[in-house]
């Protein structure tokens, strides 16, 4: 069987970060094959390569054994190529039929509407799914949403087939189907990459798995040859470095108490304790709800039911920017403003500055240099804008901020160290151990095994919506996470019939 | 695709922090050019004959204080993220309604109350729809201008009001120190703005919502307060220009202010306020005014006549705004 | 509020618009007449390419500030080049729409601006070029015959004007319904970056999209000077206050994505009926100004992101794909 694409030595760099580094890869018709590796491998880097919405620095594209150079999405697509990303490009407003057709330029302008729409309907007849044509696509639930996607593919004579993390938000019905469609697809020719963080469905679903680690090609092999632990050995690679501060011992104070916290679509059952003085993480990847967790207690997602104590005490709505703080992963959108470091540091307190509203800007500019100071900012670079900073630093603002408060509460996190590079981030990890000490009460959440290894105290690993685990100290072990984090069935949790969106 | 916010813009210049921080705000190439077209402005206006004259001077102060006050306004709306009102005018029409109407019942003092109010009201109800219920701010001025000229239409039926008692000052206070006191409320306007702006914690979030009023929603500032307050203000500087005309004609009509908000704007940009919000000051608002007028007067005495005003404003306006846009690309 | 869905919802609004109108009326007959129908169609002519083009460009998601503008514009533009020649003037006004349109939208899709300040530059720069060429003066045509062949009735109730109006909303309509374009507008308006990853000519349908609304205004502009054989720059109110409601009541949403030309045509109506009805009650004048102005306010408050919030439901986390899984079960 020939390659229908094969790629050699791929090669790109965005500035000093070499996301891919000589990749290769082989695909076949009549294949699933999966591509694994931890966040930050390369993976979405590669299918944008192979997508034409970056061109590679050096490196060659073999389409059926003829050197290409993918130009455009465009021409991506007039050969062959069609992606299911994460985010899905389906219009909402629009109905089925008209999704599966848009931005179809071989459309004519009177379209006859009979032969695209019987296209169309055969399409979904192939995938065996139940949805109206003229459904609104706002409608209809996630998993369908996806199908639409792939329906839009067959429908346009897609020959390999790319899905990112397509089970992330379905249910297991959902994934069940899906998985039948792909198996159909397969035995029509059609070559699919399969990218995912979920062993369980690489073992149950793919042919071939390809690893990649750090923006390199790291093995590709048959499934059958190769065990779950070992999958696992292979993505983690070397063993994490000692960028991650020594633990405190000790229990730690009551902090955060959470219970029964719910948001319809999106998690239930929702409970921890995160005592002060301790770092605890939610672990999960994309479509656990962890992030979502995060974002109900900072109080900017409405939970359905649930209760939240402080020290034993209930949690009041005016608590969001006092005692507890929240540092969301969009710090462009979610965070900073577009302006000075010294107003980052000091938004939302100036009140303090100020007596009977007028603000003195010498004791301003001396609390937001013992902020810059604390976080180890350059005290000279506070009439900087804070988007002139790296995203290091602009991080370490964002934290400055979170602890400026007078008494040590509660910061959340999602991702603190998303776009951080390397050297920043074990300045951050030590920071936090640092307001630890301090006696401030850190609950995050990271999609970063690695990172949620080293740096928490306590590991409550989510899946689909609910807590799977709670590891403390000694019990934290990176392979069991893992498993935890992508395993599709656990003893305690619920199966669902409909879980999210 | 735009390119990410975090990519590399180009570095401004930027003051060492110290003493003048709290004046200056971000300095850059464009304000280079504003600063070399100001200065040959500057040089063309004064070797226009019949510029340097005290009359024609006086005269300039005095029309350009009318606007600016408005403008301070504005400046205080645009800051705020909400780009512009096209009300303010209409507001200033309706405070100089009110004060007159009050001035004639209960005297100067009482009158000036009353337009304060009437226009921070009027104002601060657009505010408050805004803020809370994040409505667009263009569509809800426009609106309330039509309200506002409906309203008056009803209660003054176009009609002129006059001031009952002949003048509302004496000829000694129309000049103080010999600068017309049109000039001297709009400087107090500025200066009361600018304060507001540096010195209040309530500028300082006006700043903040402009330049990033998601991060402000996260951080739990209440955005509606601010936004709500902002308006407030921008009516209460509008029904400054609305006593300054009726104190200037001594009567008040519902068309006063017409066009005040093109001006307006055309100025607040012109100095370097950025559309977007988050960026400016009222220093740039005095800077814009007084530029606009410079080219009113200068086209008026090359014998262009007043239509050419809205024209070149709005290639200035146009042209501004495309420079601000390659600030990000 | 699923229970008047939004496609009928511009259907319903004009019917009860009628029936509230019937009932104040008190069956005296004034407001259910054939005088009643003329006017508003007669508004329609006016008004209805105008809110087509304006809701176009809502469709995706912007907004056209200019329209107002070069609706005056066009007018003047008419009268003047088409002194003897009405046909050549006729040209020359949609081809300064569509200039007008076509840089703006190149502008707003090259440097990848918010339309807002482009056309609030165009907005100035087209009332500039109104009161230039028109000396600030009403100009006048001697071409009484055009006028009157404009507004004779045809079957009584239409005049050439409506006619041409009526005939281009369902022109446009069939064309959004039968061509791709009306799903990639469509596409546009909900999710830019989705409609661009599928494939979707984003930019040139932009420009295209402010063409439109250029000439669409034009042509309305030009019309209206023939038929009233006089033309002066226009107000603000007289056109946006109007258009923009007429285009959010037909179902067009500032947010983009909705929305269709039948739609806003029932909005154009509804507001025409409205004027229509209240001068056969026999309001005042001013009441034309509040009645559209308390339209547009409502219809801006309802149709703002944060009345979801307001009734109950969630607020906006920001972050529009963890809305959208967050919200659909």
């Amino acid at each position: 069987m020939n390659s229908l694409l094969s790629a050699r030595d791929l090669t790109i760099s965005f500035g000093p970060v070499h996301a891919l580094r000589g990749v290769g890869l082989d695909l076949r018709a009549g294949e699933i094959q999966a591509l694994c590796g931890e966040n930050g491998a390369g993976k979405s880097t590669l299918i944008k390569v192979l997508m034409g919405i970056y061109q590679p620095d050096k490196g060659v594209v073999e389409v059926d054994g003829v050197a290409q150079r993918i130009a455009s999405p465009q021409h991506a697509q007039e050969m062959g190529f069609a992606l299911v990303a994460q985010e899905l490009s389906l219009a909402p407003q629009l109905s089925v039929l008209d999704n599966i057709w848009l931005g179809d330029r071989s459309v004519p302008m009177f379209h006859r509407r009979k032969a695209l729409r019987e296209k169309a309907r055969r399409a979904l007849e192939t995938l065996q799914v139940q949805i109206d044509l003229d459904a609104k696509v706002n409608d209809l639930t996630m998993g369908q949403r996806q199908l639409v996607e792939i329906a839009r593919m067959i429908a346009r004579d897609a020959r390999v087939l790319i899905l990112d993390e397509p089970t992330a938000t379905l249910s297991d019905v959902e994934i069940e189907h899906l998985f039948q469609v792909l198996r159909k697809l397969r035995a029509q020719g059609h070559a699919i990459l399969y990218v995912t963080h979920r062993l369980g469905e690489v073992f149950e679903i793919c042919d071939t798995v390809t690893v990649m680690r750090n923006g390199a090609h790291i093995s590709t092999g048959p499934v059958s040859e190769v065990s779950r632990e070992q999958l696992v050995e292979t993505m983690l690679g070397r063993s994490f470095s000692d960028m991650y501060p020594e633990r405190l011992p000790g229990p730690g104070s009551t902090g955060l108490s959470v219970s029964g916290l719910c948001i319809d679509g999106s998690f239930e059952n929702v409970s921890f304790d995160a005592p002060r003085g301790k770092i605890l993480c939610l672990a999960g990847q994309i479509g656990s709800g962890a992030g979502h967790v995060i974002r109900a207690i900072g109080g900017l997602a409405p939970l359905t039911s649930g209760r939240m104590l402080l020290d034993g005490r209930p949690l009041t709505g005016s608590a969001r920017g006092s005692t507890i703080a929240f540092i969301s992963e969009d710090r462009a959108k979610e965070g900073l403003f577009d302006r000075s470091v010294l107003e980052n540091l000091v938004a939302g307190q100036w009140q303090d500055h100020a007596r009977l509203g007028m603000i003195s800007w010498t004791s301003a500019r001396r609390r937001a240099a013992e902020l810059a100071a604390s976080v180890g900012i350059d005290g000279r670079r506070l009439a900087t804008n804070a988007f002139n900073f790296s995203g290091g630093n602009q991080q370490k603002i964002l934290f400055a901020r979170a602890a400026g408060g007078k008494t040590p509460g509660v910061i959340l996190m999602n991702e603190p160290t998303r776009g951080v590079d390397i050297g920043a981030r074990s300045e951050i990890y030590r920071l936090m151990r640092d307001l630890c000490t301090r006696g401030y009460c850190l609950v995050m959440m990271s999609t970063d095994l690695e990172e949620v290894v080293g740096i928490a105290d306590i590991v409550v690993p989510m899946y689909r919506g609910a807590v799977v685990a709670h590891y403390e100290g000694e019990e934290i072990d990176i392979s069991r996470i893992l498993l935890d984090i992508t395993h599709p069935r656990t003893a305690g949790e619920v199966p669902r019939e409909t879980v999210g969106p | 695709m735009k390119p990410s916010v975090l990519s590399d813009m180009s570095v401004p210049v930027t003051p060492a922090p110290g003493r003048f921080t709290w004046m200056t705000d971000r300095i850059d190439f464009v304000d280079g050019l504003r600063i070399a077209v100001f200065a040959a402005l500057a040089i063309g206006a004064v070797l226009t004959p019949g510029f340097l004259s005290v009359p024609s001077l006086l005269s300039l102060l005095t029309t350009l204080s009318f606007v600016g006050c408005v403008a301070v306004g504005m400046t205080m709306i645009t800051l705020s993220g909400n780009i512009m009102s096209f009300s303010l005018g209409a507001t200033a029409a309706a405070a100089a309604v009110a004060f007159v109407h009050v001035l004639n019942a209960w005297g100067l003092a009482a009158g000036i109350a009353a337009a304060l109010v009437t226009g921070a009201l009027i104002s601060a109800a657009q505010g408050l729809i805004i803020g809370s219920l994040r409505a667009n701010p263009i569509i809800v001025s426009i609106a309330s201008l039509a309200l506002i000229y409906g309203v008056l239409n009803l209660l003054t039926g176009n009609a002129t009001l006059d001031v009952e008692t002949g003048s509302v000052l004496s000829p000694a206070w129309r000049r103080p120190f010999g600068i017309p006191i049109e000039a001297l409320a709009f400087l107090l306007c500025l200066f009361i703005g600018q304060c507001l702006l540096s010195f209040t914690v309530f500028g300082r979030r006006v700043f903040l919502i402009g330049s990033g009023m998601r991060s402000a929603d996260v951080l739990g500032l209440r955005v509606w307060r601010s936004v709500t307050a902002v308006y407030a203000w921008a009516g209460v500087f509008a029904a400054m220009a609305g006593i300054l005309l009726a104190t200037r004609y001594n009567q008040a009509n519902m068309e006063y202010g017409i066009g005040y908000d093109y001006d307006a704007i055309a100025a607040v940009l012109v100095g370097g306020v950025a559309i977007k919000g988050g960026i400016g000051s009222m220093w740039r608002t005095l800077a814009g005014v007084c530029l606009m007028a410079t080219v009113q007067v200068v086209l008026l005495l090359h014998g262009f006549r007043q239509e050419w005003q809205y024209l070149i404003a709005g290639l200035i306006v146009l042209l501004v705004v495309v420079l601000q846009a390659r600030r990000r690309s | 509020m699923k229970i008047i869905s939004q496609k009928t919802r511009p259907y319903l609004i004009l019917a009860a618009t009628i029936l509230v109108l019937a009932i104040v009326d008190r069956g005296r007959g004034n407001v259910l007449s054939g005088a009643t129908v003329f006017s508003a169609l007669q508004y329609l002519a006016t008004l209805g390419p105008v809110a087509l083009g304006l809701s176009l460009t809502m469709l995706v998601r912007e907004y056209d500030l200019s329209v107002a503008g070069v609706f005056g514009l066009a007018g003047c533009v008419a009268v003047l080049v088409g002194a003897d020649y009405p046909a050549l003037g006729f040209a020359a006004a949609m081809l300064t729409g569509a200039a007008s349109g076509f840089i703006q939208g190149l502008i707003i899709t090259r440097l990848q601006m918010p339309s807002i300040g482009v056309t609030l530059g165009g907005l100035l720069t087209a009332i500039g070029l109104a009161y230039v060429i028109t000396g600030n003066q009403t100009l006048s045509s001697d071409n009484i015959d055009l006028a009157l062949a404009l507004n004779a009735r045809v079957a009584g109730l239409f005049t050439p004007r409506s006619i041409i109006a009526l005939a281009l909303a369902v022109a446009f309509a069939m064309a959004l319904y039968w061509l791709w374009i009306g799903r990639d507008l469509i596409a546009i308006g909900s999710d830019r970056r989705a409609a661009h990853t599928a494939g979707v000519r984003v930019d040139a349908l932009m420009v295209a999209v402010f063409t439109t609304s250029g000439v669409l205004a034009a042509l309305s502009g030009a019309l209206l000077s023939y038929s009233l054989a006089s033309a002066s720059p226009s107000g603000l109110s007289d056109v946006l206050v109007p258009a923009t409601a007429a285009a959010i009541l037909g179902g067009v949403s500032l947010s983009g994505g909705t929305g269709t030309p039948l739609g806003v045509t029932a909005g154009v109506l509804m507001l025409g009926v409205l004027r229509a009805g209240l001068n056969a009650l026999g309001a005042p004048p001013f009441a034309h100004d509040m009645s559209m102005g308390a339209v547009l306010l409502a219809v801006a408050i309802l149709d703002a992101p944060g009345i979801r919030a307001f009734f109950g439901r969630f607020q906006m986390t920001g972050n529009r794909a963890e809305d959208q899984t967050v919200r659909a079960r």
